[in-house]
């Protein structure tokens, strides 16, 4: 980390920078949804349209986190504690779709593959 | 004693104290914001409804995005001001991000404020799919004429006393009877007698009487022997309604309650133990259940019970009565029942269940039951999007083609609303379809130049493109007079007034101020109107989760805001003592910062772009 004033004079210069790339790319996340030639896979919104757009926000989530929060100066311990915070998140995700994959609750023919799906008969709690 | 490390970093770490915590405290952070993005993943892959696409409107949240990552530049700016001793700066980019924060609640301020006065409706009626279109718009507003129904009044009269929102439900009460034991009277009374006002006064209909326990231990046993005289009167027929004669009816029954309950429970206990007796522990508890001496035991018990207890009414009626009692013209007609009731107005969310116009009661939410008569409770409003989404999927689902289910709903094909505001005007070569009628076959109409223009490309419409009627695409049929021909030329020409991404006009959604007139004016049978809700967490689960994430993410800038607000205006002590320290803070203030930066990264594609 920018310690020394030579070096706090560079790294702002740094921070411009990624600030403008944060910008331009937020500017070019928006075009990927709404201008036409940049609209990729089918027509609208689709899980090509969401990927990009994770990927950007994955990116961009990225530059913050090494150069404004100066993860790239720090030292493991604290990418522990960042992975732990991440581990913990994707416990809560893996918690809800444990839940999901409950037969008694999702065991109907809608969701027979694990989405729903309005062409199958939507059937209550028990199956009915 | 002397705190190491708070200044500088510990050697094996690379860290000073507060850091540590801070970085914990975000490792917490990304499992509870971590948490909600998988309640949206699953909210979302799970919906069985349309999800709302790239429903809000973009420009407010490119906005503020621009704006959080302006104040993360100027956070760390501020923080290398102070590594660089420079007091002056650090106040410039510390205050710079201070406004960034308060233009981002501004803002959210704006969204929220559109969605809080932004009606759906979700119609209900026959057909294949139960009908399921939904209208959106705003609301008009309506008062009482003086036979106490619902008349539409001008928007600008909105603040005028006796004026409401048009979507209440109107029913012509007669009397009203209270659960005494719940405890959530006082809102609905008071608006209740505010609501009748002078001319009516709600009275007792008949007086409230419980056993007098000392008389009923006096050895008169028999509660049905006892005359009326010998019970306690709480209140007499005809007191009025007030909170006061409520709480003090409660006390009664409650009290009278807890002696029963101390009756049921000395038999039960008397029973036991003779049957404990009789059979022994052991082989007790199979006689309680199954055995017919048991069940013998407790049916005369029950007949004791019931003399022994007190068994005050749990509910109590009053009856709506004119305060100038009604003179019949001729006595030989019987007065009209209305002549002594009056119009309460009630707000559908305060109802336990849908009533519709004719019903002869209606339930408020603490069990107190208006008998009456339900009025004509129309929802009246102006409609600025159209969305058969809904429909479309149910018709998918039973097998049918959507497009005939759509245009037999009640929308498009009920009787056509008269001088509505585009001057229609019935003559003898009208055109008899309704104006939704009208925008919905001029949606087709656009939806067939583009469906040709997209297969140009290899490409299909939308599922929003085809069933979705916009607020701006309502205004482009209605500049060219609703006529399909027209906006089927002037889409294929790629000529049609849209509204894009930049405009302000619609910056928060359909613009009733500017376009009011020129939405067309729909009224809604009560028997029609199946669900109804603003655009708040009650109408779907994308909303819910939508004010949950942003509302949190809010709170978070709240709260981040104050504690740099803390620095600049009273870190100059902490300067001009121990500079470093100050500029530990300030980092430490903005790591937590650009984690809200970070989040809203990631809500900014998710709520406003998929």
């Amino acid at each position: 980390m920018a310690d020394s004033i030579k070096e706090v004079k560079k790294a702002k210069k740094l921070y411009l920078f990624i600030g403008t790339l944060l910008f331009v790319f937020t500017v070019v996340t928006v075009m990927v949804a709404s201008v036409e030639w940049l609209d990729f896979g089918g027509h609208g919104f689709d899980a090509m349209d969401a990927t990009i757009g994770l990927c950007i926000a994955a990116f961009k989530a990225t530059l913050v986190m090494l150069i404004f929060m100066h993860l790239n100066h720090e030292r493991p311990m604290v990418y522990f504690f960042y992975a732990l915070g991440l581990v913990m998140a994707f416990f809560c995700m893996w918690l809800i779709g444990w839940s999901i994959s409950d037969p008694i609750e999702f065991g109907n023919e809608s969701y027979s593959d694990g989405f729903y799906d309005p062409s199958k008969p939507a059937t209550d709690v028990h199956g009915r | 004693m002397e705190i190491p490390f708070i200044v500088n970093a510990r050697k094996d770490t690379g860290l000073f104290n507060s850091k540590v915590g801070i970085w914990l405290f975000l490792a917490s952070e990304v499992t509870l914001f971590g948490g909600l993005f998988s309640g949206y993943l699953f909210l979302r892959l799970y919906a069985d409804y349309p999800w709302p696409e790239r429903a809000l409107p973009v420009l407010p949240g490119l906005i503020n995005t621009f704006v959080l990552i302006g104040s993360s530049v100027t956070v760390v700016f501020a923080w290398a001001a102070l590594k660089m001793r420079e007091w002056r700066k650090f106040q410039i980019y510390m205050a710079i991000t201070l406004v960034c924060a308060g233009l981002f609640m501004v803002l959210k301020g704006i969204e929220y404020n559109a969605k809080f006065g932004h009606q759906a409706v979700r119609l209900q009626g026959g057909g294949p799919v139960q009908d399921n279109a939904i209208v959106e718009g705003h609301l008009h507003y309506a008062e009482l004429n003086d036979e106490g129904l619902m008349v539409e009044v001008d928007e600008d009269r909105k603040k005028d006393d006796g004026v409401f929102k048009a979507n209440r439900v109107l029913v012509k009460a007669s009397e009203l009877t209270f659960v005494l034991t719940r405890p959530t009277h006082e809102a609905y009374v008071k608006e209740i007698l505010r609501q009748a006002g002078s001319n009516h006064k709600i009275t007792l209909a008949e007086s409230y009487r419980v056993i007098d326990k000392d008389e009923l231990n006096a050895g008169k046993m028999n509660r049905d022997q006892l005359s009326n005289t010998e019970k306690a009167e709480i209140a007499e027929k005809g007191e009025e309604l007030s909170i006061d004669l409520l709480d003090k009816l409660e006390d009664a029954y409650l009290e009278a309650r807890s002696h029963d309950r101390k009756i049921r429970t000395q038999f039960l206990a008397a029973s036991w133990d003779w049957i404990r007796n009789e059979k022994g522990v052991e082989e007790a508890s199979t006689y309680v259940i199954e055995k017919e001496i048991w069940k013998d035991r407790r049916a005369e018990d029950a007949e004791k019970i019931k003399i022994l207890s007190l068994r005050a009414p749990s509910e109590v009626t009053f009856k709506v009565e004119p305060v100038e009692p009604v003179e019949p013209v001729e006595p030989v007609e019987p007065v009209e029942p209305d002549d002594s009731s009056f119009t309460l107005v009630l707000e559908p969310g305060d109802l336990v269940k849908k009533v519709n116009v004719g019903d002869l009661s209606a339930k408020l939410r603490d069990d107190t039951l208006v008998s009456g008569r339900v009025l004509p409770s129309p929802v009246i409003m102006g409609v600025d999007a159209l969305d058969f989404r809904t429909t479309a999927q149910r018709a998918e689902v039973e097998g049918l083609d959507p497009f005939p289910v759509i245009e037999g709903t009640w929308l498009l094909t009920h009787e056509a609303h008269h001088g509505n505001h585009d001057g229609h005007s019935e003559g003898s070569d009208a055109d008899h379809r309704n104006e939704f009628k009208k925008i919905w076959d001029c949606h087709m109409a656009w939806l067939r130049a583009e469906t040709e223009r997209l297969e140009k490309k290899d490409r299909v419409p939308t599922l929003n493109d085809k069933f979705r009627v916009n607020w701006d695409q309502i205004l482009a049929y209605g500049g060219l007079g609703y006529d399909a021909e027209k906006v089927y030329e002037e889409s294929k020409a790629r000529t049609l007034k849209r509204s894009g991404l930049f405009d302000l006009d619609g910056f928060a959604g359909a613009n009733h101020k500017i376009h009011g007139k020129k939405f067309p004016h729909l009224e809604i049978p009560r028997a029609n109107v199946g669900f109804e809700s603003t655009f708040t967490p009650k109408w779907n689960t994308y909303y819910a989760i939508y004010f949950t994430i942003t509302g949190l993410h809010g709170l978070h800038v709240i709260g981040g805001a104050l504690v740099l607000g803390y620095y600049l205006f009273f870190g100059r002590k902490m300067y001009d003592s121990n500079p470093e320290w100050l500029a530990n803070r300030v980092e430490v203030g903005g790591l937590f910062w650009h984690f809200v930066d970070l989040v809203w990264i990631f809500l900014f594609p998710i709520l406003y772009l998929m």
